[in-house]
């Protein structure tokens, strides 16, 4: 127990040591974003159609293996790594649209424990079927040379690829602002995250807009995937590990908001790398209790409105 | 809480059955109960009329429980009873129907009364006993009271609206409340229908000697029979009292009963 | 009870009785989970079919229950007895913890939460080490006595689960029941009649919680082991999948959901690795063709 103590201890003042701090902050804010771009869309989908998409990581995933195979099969270097974040979104684009015309239409009606299964149901169709195109093997997926290695900033060298995915992160998190606040588009999906009533008296195709929200969060997650293929080990099982940090996050900042899935990205980001300092076994623990506490204390989230 | 506090201002008056001293009510900035003091004896059948927003729902919600008064006490049979909460409200003898019909839809008529009854008795807990033949007998009394002992095996859910606001009716009673609130009784009936059902519950409060607070739109409902009047608007007690007082008093004229008939046919179909 | 239904009930009872002595030890191996897991798809029945309450994390349940055993018999070295009595309490205070937040909330937010909590269950299992063994489990535990023999254990496994059952069977008839049934139709009216709807609705997450920490002791006793998968979330949907299958209306669904289930799952798997993708594309049929289930009524009634 003394051990454990001061093991706890040791850990504790690297929270004194201002590189650590530093490194640590950045860390927790690369993964935040690329949290970030997985659960923009599950927290959009949930928002405007109100189905929680257990399958949302199952796209990520797909996202990540078609830009594995564009780099790996198609083009290398700068230009393929480009074309595999083209191709992550779009293919992504039609599959989350193909979906939602599909299956999920058919089920908004439906009750919850039908919606929980049909998107479950996709969790493990999608799993099998990555398994089936390509393989059971992981792999990693090479950064373009232009951003591999690390980068001096503000006293510490952190890895070039990692400042990129933030600085990715941020761009989204404009341009959704933007689509949310200044398109047509993006005035709809938020009236119908407030208000559904309201959709039809404004005379929206509600049928062409959900479809358009869903084929936007799929390809979000996409994109995501493909960003995200340099640092992860693409292999099966990848969206089983994504959907859960996912849910984590849009729980946290509230489920239908961007700014809270931004927020609640940084969040977790952040509670994972500095909880992997002091507690290096109870992080994932931590994340957890980090989701219960909201629920059981502010059922919607930081940024969501209660029903 | 000392016993000249809990009693009327007048010795010699009675102690109410409900009494409600300056209740507030706010949800944020809109103020829904503005020092709202009514006091219901034993037997009146109290009609509280006024527009929509006027605060007949969040006063209804409050006596029974769902909010919490930001100001005021509440007084049944002269014991405190503010801020309890809704099953602590019924056990005391606070029932109440509501203005969106609420039967057991998925259970029939028999059912819908025995839940009621087995809530009442305080065996809603019970794991092991047989529910289907517990208190038949009391619950086909009371479907005989309402008139429904006819449809006792139908689903609640596919009954006619006016039978379900009647099995609504004998569910309220089957906790044999002191104090009955009727929020909209006759909602969504046509005009004849209306006075049927009202005078229905008009007859059984009389029958068994039952205290009853209810909201209406419908002014030939209200006329036909309330013992007297609360005239609710912005929040506040406009006016008080019979019928007759209330009908000829020029201010509730102005505000309420002054509009025109397509006005109030406009706000039923709002309602 | 209908005079048919009562012949088709005999029947059944005959049935589980005396078929499964008849295979071999790999049947009866599947004749227990299937038994198994009926009583778990029950007890996950209790909440959604009659109370409404959607758990995503009664995998939690079941997989404590089986730690629960795991734990007492390799680490503390308990009699079998006691660690199976120990099950369903340990399911239950772990049940009540939850539920005592949990009921407050309805709806997805009720479902996120039981999640949460199974989450935290599991990654507790995962790395408390010392206790479960972590990724690799508990194994090795063995049954006493003639329950060694698959097919002795297969008829307690039966006359445990049918006590179980019709344990629950009386319960969704009794007052509880019924009025469990009348809080999932409109809780608020309930409310104002007098009952404390949110304890009615935790001591029903209790009892499920119980009943499914029964059937995961019985499994770590049927397999010999305990593994964090039992508790991860993938493992949520099986009772949910099972509850639909058979229909989520009828008393007796989910003990069909669980039998088909689990024949599908060991007659798929013994001829393809894709399992889960048959699984997948059964549970997206069933929720876009059969939504009433296998034994889905028309008139939608619980329970008669």
């Amino acid at each position: 127990m003394e051990s454990l103590l001061d093991q706890t201890w040791q850990n504790f003042t690297l929270f004194g040591n201002p590189t650590v701090v530093i490194r640590q902050t950045l860390s927790g804010i690369s993964h935040g974003m690329l949290l970030f771009l997985i659960s923009a869309g599950l927290s959009l989908i949930f928002g405007v159609t109100r189905i929680l998409n257990f399958a949302h990581g199952g796209l990520f995933m797909l996202g990540a293996y078609v830009a594995m195979s564009v780099i790996g099969l198609v083009l290398g270097g700068l230009p393929g790594f480009v074309l595999s974040l083209i191709a992550g979104a779009a293919l992504l684009l039609l599959v989350g649209g193909g979906l939602e015309i599909l299956l999920l239409r058919r089920i908004y009606r439906s009750a919850h424990e039908f919606q929980l299964l049909l998107t479950f149901g996709l969790v493990f169709v999608i799993g099998d079927l990555v398994m089936i195109i390509w393989d059971r093997e992981e792999r990693s997926v090479a950064a373009p040379e232009l951003l591999s290695g690390a980068t001096r900033l503000i006293g510490v060298t952190f890895p070039t690829y990692r400042l990129f995915l933030i600085l990715v992160g941020i761009a989204v998190a404009v341009a959704l602002w933007v689509l949310l606040h200044r398109t047509r588009f993006g005035i709809w999906i938020r009236a119908a995250t407030l208000d559904r009533e309201m959709l039809g008296a404004l005379g929206v195709n509600t049928r062409r807009l959900y479809t358009g929200v869903f084929a936007l969060g799929a390809a979000l997650a996409g994109f995501g995937g493909a960003l995200a293929a340099p640092v992860l080990a693409v292999g099966p099982g990848l969206h089983v590990e994504v959907i859960i940090d996912a849910f984590v996050v849009v729980v946290i900042g509230g489920m239908g908001s961007i700014p809270g899935a931004l927020v609640g990205s940084l969040l977790v980001g952040l509670v994972n790398a500095f909880g992997i300092l002091a507690f290096p076994s109870l992080a994932v623990v931590l994340t957890f209790a980090l989701m219960a506490v909201i629920l059981i204390v502010r059922p919607w989230g930081l940024f969501g409105r209660p029903e | 809480m000392s016993v000249t506090e809990s009693r009327p201002d007048d010795a010699a008056v009675p102690e109410p059955l409900l009494r409600i001293e300056a209740l507030g009510k706010r949800f944020g900035g809109l103020v829904a109960l503005d020092n709202v003091t009514i006091r219901l004896q034993p037997g009146e059948f109290r009609a509280v009329i006024g527009p929509n927003g006027a605060g007949k729902s969040t006063l209804f919600n409050t006596l029974t429980g769902l909010h919490r008064p930001d100001l005021g006490r509440v007084f049944l049979s002269g014991t405190e009873v503010t801020g309890r909460t809704p099953h602590a409200l019924a056990r005391l003898g606070v029932g109440r129907t509501f203005q969106i019909t609420s039967v057991f839809s998925a259970l029939t008529s028999l059912e819908n009364v025995q839940i009621a009854l087995l809530a009442h008795s305080g065996r809603s807990w019970n794991v092991l006993a047989w529910a289907r033949s517990m208190q038949v007998t009391q619950a086909r009394a009371l479907l005989d009271l309402v008139g429904l002992r006819d449809r006792e095996s139908q689903l609640a859910g596919t009954l006619a609206h006016g039978d379900q606001k009647r099995l609504e009716l004998a569910i309220a009673l089957a906790t044999e409340p002191k104090l009955l609130l009727l929020d909209e009784p006759t909602a969504g009936m046509a005009a004849r229908e209306r006075l049927e059902s009202i005078a229905l519950v008009h007859r059984i409060a009389r029958e068994i000697g039952l205290t009853v607070i209810f909201t209406e739109h419908d002014m030939a409902v209200v006329f036909a029979v309330a013992s007297a009047i609360t005239v609710l608007h912005q929040g506040r007690v406009l006016a008080e009292g019979l019928p007759e007082e209330v009908r000829a008093n020029p201010v509730v004229h102005d505000v309420y009963l002054g509009e025109t008939p397509s006005d109030y046919a406009a706000e039923q179909e709002r309602a | 009870m209908s005079r048919t239904k009562l012949g088709l009930w005999s029947v059944a009872a005959l049935l589980f009785l005396v078929a499964p002595l008849g295979l071999g030890a790999f049947w009866q191996f599947i004749a227990i989970e299937a038994l198994v897991f009926a009583l778990y798809a029950m007890s996950f029945n209790l909440l959604l079919g009659y109370g409404g309450m959607l758990s995503f994390g009664h995998a939690a349940y079941f997989g404590l229950g089986a730690y629960g055993v795991g734990i007492l018999m390799a680490k503390l070295s308990a009699p079998f007895w006691l660690a199976l009595l120990a099950a369903p309490v340990v399911a239950a205070v772990s049940a009540a913890a939850v539920g005592y937040f949990s009921v407050r909330l309805t709806g997805i937010y009720f479902a996120m939460l039981t999640f949460a909590f199974q989450m935290l269950f599991f990654t507790v299992a995962l790395k408390a080490t010392v206790l479960t063994g972590g990724d690799d489990g508990i194994v090795g535990l063995t049954r006493p006595g003639i329950l060694v023999d698959p097919a002795v254990y297969y008829l307690f496994v039966l006359f445990i689960t049918a006590l179980a059952i019709g344990l629950l069977y009386r319960m969704v008839n009794a007052p509880f029941g019924q009025t469990l049934r009348a809080i999932r139709d409109n809780a608020r009216r309930v409310q104002h009649l007098g009952v404390h709807t949110r304890a009615h609705c935790w001591l029903t997450f209790v009892i499920a919680g119980a009943f499914a920490g029964l059937a995961g002791g019985l499994f770590a006793l049927s397999t010999g082991s305990v593994f964090p998968g039992w508790l991860d979330w993938t493992a949520s949907a099986t009772p949910i999948v099972m509850a639909v299958l058979g229909g989520l209306r009828v008393f007796a669904g989910p003990i069909a959901g669980a039998f088909v289930f689990v024949g599908l799952e060991t007659v798929i798997s013994g001829h393809t690795e894709y399992w889960p993708l048959f699984m997948g594309t059964i549970i997206i049929a069933l929720v876009l063709l059969l939504p009433g289930g296998i034994l889905g009524t028309r008139s939608g009634r619980v329970g008669h």
